[in-house]
């Protein structure tokens, strides 16, 4: 800590690029995380305040326990607080709000007069459900690899690509800042626990879209992110918009959508660590897990074979590859059922 | 003519339906009257029995009035001798029969009633013709394929198999061709696994070769 502060003070007088660049490369992962959290909080804060006046959007909401109209506030309502009128056990159960037939998160404000329903993972069809947990499960996955190691070994997140339940496991690409871990059992139980004690915290995921200038300040101290934002944002719909989930302290970019808070978060466990053949760095390796929702019950021994099974290598794409994070996918269910 | 239900080569009794002594007669009686019920209200209640003997004799009625068709002259006969309310002669021949003239399936549905107690003393039946208007009597179960659990044990036991399953069976598998020439597949197989073996007798002979010196 001293020896930063002098650095600091030291080339005070210089340029402001040679400061920057000095200062990115001292960072811990606990002060970027700090840091991101402030940027986070400061977008958050000045997007709310867009809102002087509160004007009133009406929810026909559709579903048990009975079908009624809300009047909610646009812009700061969110589908969560819909729930928190009818009872408790919605809130707490809904994984994804259907919003005019789009795909909706549950803590993402509402912007016009819509249709609403809430889907879970006990529904007919609750395919869109499950990618959003894989897709979760990746973003946690992210969340704890970055918390779990010492401060001497910097950690860099990459990517994960398109959430695939039948592979078997969710899968981070990640730059851990060491030549050669091959991470015992323990290792791996240690840092599972890290993600499966989520599930008392109770983090709820927040969304929030920013622009590309904001989104490279917030990545600046990750270069695999800070390449790729420029592609992720001219994929987006208004082509200059990049899309950030926070739950807890961790934040990363993802289009979502995500689940509705981390307690819905059963089973977490990390399978296997793989390291990656890759242009990019010498230090990439791919990390899997398994987890398992809270409303979904499962016998240990099944669950041991499906863990087993998660720890091969999972063929989805490799970092450096074009395609890196799950940015092509849509948000229309129909669309996706097609593909799947 | 054979029908689609399975159904038993002799007759049940039904000895004492209308008292002592009613005798075959009234077995006839019987059946006719639970026909009738059956084709008026599309779903009758009674014992399994009872239900199960009557389902054969709907399933011949309706069977020979969509095969002739209402004017011939036996189809009416039998038509007239099973319905003994007259009416249902024409529900028979223009409601029922057009019913199930893309079936490809039985007409009648059998369900066995869970046992009361106390109760009549026999195993309760329903038997219902096909495509009636009354609610199911089993209710619908929700599709429980896509839950996040099934869809992972699915692909474990998916996977299980095809590493169980012989090399031979998965070559077959693999190959996307349309004509897929089986002969040739399995000709190479053996020559592989002859070739195997081969290598493992010779490994064999050194090995002993070895020893020797």
């Amino acid at each position: 800590m001293h020896a930063r502060k002098l650095t600091c003070l030291c080339f005070r007088n210089f340029p402001i690029a040679h400061k920057r660049f000095f200062s990115t490369r001292k960072l811990s992962n606990a002060e970027v995380r700090r840091k991101r959290n402030d940027l986070f909080e400061a977008e958050k804060q000045r997007q709310l305040s867009l809102y002087e006046r509160i004007e009133k959007v009406e929810v026909q909401y559709t579903g048990l326990p009975e079908s009624c109209t809300l009047i909610m506030n646009k812009g700061i309502s969110t589908p969560y607080n819909c729930a928190m009128h009818m009872t408790e056990h919605i809130g707490n159960q809904a994984v994804l709000a259907l919003v005019n037939g789009k795909l909706w998160d549950m803590h993402r404000p509402l912007m016009e007069d819509c249709q609403l329903s809430f889907l879970h993972f006990r529904d007919e069809d609750p395919r869109m459900v499950n990618k959003a947990f894989w897709r979760s499960c990746s973003f946690i996955l992210g969340g704890v690899l970055e918390t779990a190691f010492k401060e001497e070994f910097y950690i860099q997140l990459c990517s994960f690509p398109k959430p695939d339940v039948r592979s078997g496991s969710f899968v981070y690409d990640v730059d851990l800042d060491m030549s050669h871990w091959s991470p015992s059992s323990v290792e791996l139980r240690c840092i599972s626990q890290i993600g499966s004690r989520l599930k008392e915290k109770d983090c709820k995921f927040e969304r929030l879209d920013m622009t590309i200038e904001k989104a490279e300040e917030m990545f600046t101290d990750n270069k695999y992110k800070l390449q790729q934002i420029p592609s992720i944002a001219s994929k987006s719909e208004s082509l200059n918009h990049v899309t950030v989930y926070r739950a807890g302290e961790h934040i990363d970019i993802s289009r979502g959508p995500m689940i509705s808070t981390t307690a819905l978060l059963n089973r977490f466990d990390i399978s296997a660590v793989h390291k990656l053949d890759t242009s990019l760095s010498n230090t990439m390796y791919r990390v899997q897990g398994i987890g398992m929702p809270t409303q979904l019950q499962l016998h240990y021994w099944t669950y041991e074979q499906l863990v087993n099974r998660s720890k091969k290598l999972n063929p989805a794409l490799m970092p450096g590859t074009e395609t890196q994070t799950d940015i092509l996918e849509s948000t229309e269910p129909a669309k996706q059922q097609a593909v799947d | 003519m054979s029908l689609k239900i399975p159904y038993s080569q002799t007759a049940r009794k039904f000895r004492g339906t209308f008292g002592l002594g009613s005798g075959p007669s009234g077995r006839i009686k019987r059946l006719r009257m639970c026909v009738t019920g059956l084709i008026r209200h599309e779903r009758i209640e009674s014992t399994f029995a009872r239900c199960d003997e009557t389902r054969g004799y709907a399933e011949r009625l309706i069977n020979i009035a969509s095969r002739h068709g209402d004017k011939d002259k036996y189809a009416m006969e039998v038509a007239d001798y099973w319905l003994l309310e007259k009416d249902l002669i024409h529900k028979l021949f223009k409601v029922i029969v057009p019913r199930y003239e893309n079936h490809r399936s039985s007409y009648t549905q059998l369900y066995m009633l869970p046992k009361e107690l106390p109760g009549y003393g026999k195993d309760m039946g329903v038997l219902e013709l096909k495509g009636n208007p009354w609610p199911q009597v089993v209710p619908k179960q929700r599709e429980t394929k896509y839950f996040l659990t099934n869809m992972l044990v699915d692909e474990l036991r998916k996977e299980h198999h095809r590493t169980k399953r012989s090399p031979f069976v998965n070559k077959i598998l693999e190959t996307t061709a349309d004509n897929i020439d089986i002969d040739s597949i399995q000709n190479q197989y053996i020559q592989d696994s002859l070739v195997d073996n081969d290598e493992g007798k010779t490994k064999n002979v050194q090995s002993h070769d070895n020893k020797n010196d």
